[in-house]
């Protein structure tokens, strides 16, 4: 079980960190954009 | 954002659903988690290629650079998923089949698709001139996508192999418990949706580049 909860956080972790990258790199066009 | 947060949501839950809730195959053990990530993986594959492809068609058709930019786009994500497909395909393979690569017909086929749409993005970064590159890009994409649904189809049905049935099989009839079918239809919903969002931004940025080449 300890597996389980292991690679079912590396997964939700690498996906929140790849979402806020978008996030990030959404902003950054929208500041590009507006120039 | 209320999408964007939604989207997060739900692959987040696909994923817990999929590692909490869902049973696993007893033939697959804990491996049963991979098909969430490498069956969604392979569907979007192709769904980015024929979306490339329709794009190139409609290039062909209009000279619209817009066309070609989600063209592109499109063919650089398809070879992404592709490259996520193969790799936990590969994993799934050391555990359940004793070795990361053994040329089963659908490893072969996606092997080529690589190649395919690699070659694609190489003609691309070596033609000069945007409507040269575009013309070149789009007639090779339409070539190429000729050889998607007889690589991804045709090619495993007609020899042996390691890979199950299809999901869908010959009786027309999933062969698989329906919770993990809807966990891994909820990831292809998402992983579609992640598409659509990741190729908005990358149209957008190929935008931006040509309007400072122009300036």
């Amino acid at each position: 079980m300890s597996g389980t909860w292991t690679v079912l956080s590396v997964a939700l972790v690498a996906w929140g960190l790849l979402f806020f990258y978008l996030v990030r790199l959404e902003r950054r066009i929208k500041e590009l954009e507006r120039r | 954002m209320l999408l964007r947060m939604l989207l997060f949501a739900w692959i987040a839950a696909a994923l817990i659903a999929g590692f909490l809730w869902a049973p696993l195959v007893p033939v697959l053990g804990d491996t049963t988690r991979v098909f969430y990530f490498h069956f969604p993986a392979a569907l979007l594959t192709c769904v980015a290629f024929g979306w490339s492809t329709l794009h190139s068609v409609l290039y062909l058709a209009r000279r619209d650079l817009a066309h070609d930019a989600q063209a592109a786009g499109a063919a650089e994500l398809g070879l992404l998923f592709c490259v996520v497909a193969t790799l936990s395909g590969s994993l799934w393979a050391k555990a359940m089949w004793g070795s990361y690569w053994n040329w089963d017909p659908r490893e072969t086929s996606i092997f080529f698709l690589m190649l395919i749409y690699g070659a694609y993005l190489a003609l691309r970064s070596a033609v000069d001139g945007e409507a040269r590159r575009a013309r070149l890009a789009a007639i090779y994409s339409c070539v190429a996508f000729v050889a998607v649904p007889f690589l991804i189809f045709v090619v495993p049905r007609l020899y042996f192999s390691l890979h199950p049935e299809p999901v869908l099989n010959a009786r027309g009839k999933p062969d698989i418990d329906p919770r993990i079918l809807l966990v891994a239809a909820a990831m292809f919903a998402g992983e579609t949706a992640l598409f659509a969002w990741m190729l908005a931004l990358r149209v957008r940025v190929a935008r931006l580049a040509r309007a400072r080449e122009g300036a």
